[in-house]
């Protein structure tokens, strides 16, 4: 019952109003591609501050505290009180930082989360721009987050930020090649890479049954792209200050940590579109709640992970990536290759 | 096997995620004091005291200061009792060594003020008026 959906049915009608009021089909397209940008967009943000106080109070939960809980229920409004601390501080430059690519870089670091939403299946007939590349359009855009980093490195003219971006450069792209290949697993069963494809053969059995050792592989990878602990080398504060944030402040910073959580929803959001079956559940609830819900239990596990293991030494996560994380996903790609092959030669 | 230490670690923040937190919203929440806290101020039941002086000759600081005057009778009674907390260090051998159990701690710890003066307790003064808040309210008064 897809048409039941409050979200289509909001979807429809908007197509209806603009049908009437702009001239033919294609620029209607090109608004209901604008509109579908609005609702990503101000997903990023809402999320942001929702996953900002969860970041917390999962911590607190994990240490046998309590986190924020001044600010009205639960401390529900200290991230709102923490934005408006944000945007009222001074918009302060350091003297020798490389003026535009400085400021460039919390700016383009956001462009990549960004763009990845434009794929994400966050329910039947709601995918934002349904690529029949979806999947390998996420892998090169999210890619493109390293040119940030590098910049922002760079432009601040300070050691401990440069070594944090070429910390974030060797990291973020050792990583991209497991991340790939644990990727590649499940689009060899779909033979697809768009993701509502992968989503609809999901709905008979979950990819994570099928392609446990991809997931797990995944988990990492993108825990590692995403820059989050234990893989936090590129901001480790207890080695290189912030690495390549260490000359921000106020508002620019924030674009960082708005980037950071908003490529963490994103990573989560394709681990349950390829692994966790996406909008498919029970049908007392639509799709899109499903394909949240799984998100954010995607998300809790990553802060699960955060607030358990400590940081990975440089060469160990080089080791990790090198000598684990590619054999192992090269083989998983072999053996289901195999699998593919002996299913097919039973005639299934 | 490998990767074991890892799922332990997971289990413990896990576990830790759903027990009972070690934080104590402090002001809304009042700790829970034991049974043998030393802390707050002196609270005297002048009725019960016999003014022997025994938990001011024992106060090592000297924070207990009280006076005594004779009644018809020629009995011993108390006629001033202060107890000074600023100079006061919890050693709590005033109460052990009250021969009527006529002097306890009430525990109200966070008594800060502005001014020396107002560590110094008039502990008749005190008694009185909780009595008089008592006969009056009925309920008990906090302050």
């Amino acid at each position: 019952m897809p048409n039941d959906d409050i979200l289509l049915r909001i979807g429809a009608s908007l197509r209806e109003l603009f049908a009437g009021v702009l001239p033919g089909p294609d620029a209607v397209d090109v608004a209901m591609y604008f509109v579908a940008l609005i609702a990503c967009v101000a997903l990023i943000f809402t999320n942001a501050v929702i996953l900002i106080l969860a970041e917390r109070k999962v911590a607190g939960f994990m240490q046998s505290r309590l986190g924020p809980h001044r600010l009205g229920p639960y401390g529900m409004f200290q991230t709102v009180a923490d934005v408006i601390k944000l945007l009222t501080k001074e918009d302060y430059r350091p003297q020798g930082v490389d003026k535009w690519v400085w400021a460039m870089a919390p700016v383009v670091l956001f462009v990549p989360p960004v763009m990845v939403y434009a794929v994400l299946p966050f329910g039947k007939n709601l995918v934002p721009v349904d690529l029949n590349i979806g999947i390998f359009y996420f892998v090169a855009v999210s890619s493109v987050a390293t040119i940030a980093f590098l910049m922002a490195g760079w432009g601040s003219n300070n050691k401990y930020s440069v070594i944090g971006g070429m910390r974030a450069v060797a990291q973020m792209v050792s990583y991209e090649i497991p991340l790939v290949f644990s990727i590649l697993g499940v689009v060899m069963l779909t033979g697809s890479l768009q993701t509502s494809v992968i989503v609809e053969k999901q709905s008979g059995i979950w990819f994570i049954l099928l392609q446990p050792v991809a997931f797990v592989i995944y988990l990492i990878a993108a825990a590692a792209e995403t820059n989050r602990m234990p893989f936090d080398l590129v901001e480790g504060e207890s080695e290189i200050i912030a690495g390549p944030f260490t000359e921000y402040s106020g508002m620019r910073w924030a674009m960082f940590f708005l980037a950071e959580y908003a490529s963490l929803f994103a990573v989560s959001a394709i681990a349950s579109t390829l692994f966790l079956g996406g909008w498919h559940g029970p049908s007392f609830l639509p799709g899109w709640v499903w394909f949240l819900g799984k998100t954010y239990v995607m998300i809790f596990v990553f802060m699960w992970v955060r607030w358990t293991f400590p940081r990975l030494r440089v060469d160990q996560l080089m080791a990790l990536c090198w000598k684990y994380l590619i054999p192992v996903s090269l083989a998983n790609i072999l053996i289901t290759g195999i699998g593919i092959f002996a299913y097919r030669a039973m005639g299934g | 096997m490998y990767g074991k230490g890892l799922l332990t670690g997971l289990g413990i923040t896990l576990r830790e995620f759903f027990r009972k937190k070690a934080t104590e919203r402090y002001p809304e929440v009042r700790p829970k004091l034991t049974e043998r806290f030393r802390g707050g101020k002196l609270a005297l039941e002048p009725e019960k005291c016999i003014a022997c002086g025994l938990c001011s000759l024992n106060c090592p600081n000297g924070s207990i200061r009280l006076v005594t005057v004779k009644d018809e009778a020629g009995k011993r009674k108390l006629s001033e009792y202060e107890y000074d907390a600023g100079a006061c260090m919890y050693c709590n051998l005033c109460i052990e060594n009250c021969p009527q159990k006529c002097i306890r701690w009430d525990k109200k710890f966070d008594f800060a003020g502005y001014d020396r003066k107002h560590l110094i307790i008039d502990c008749i003064a005190v008694a009185n008026a909780k009595k008089a808040a008592e006969r009056e309210g009925g309920a008990e008064t906090h302050e």
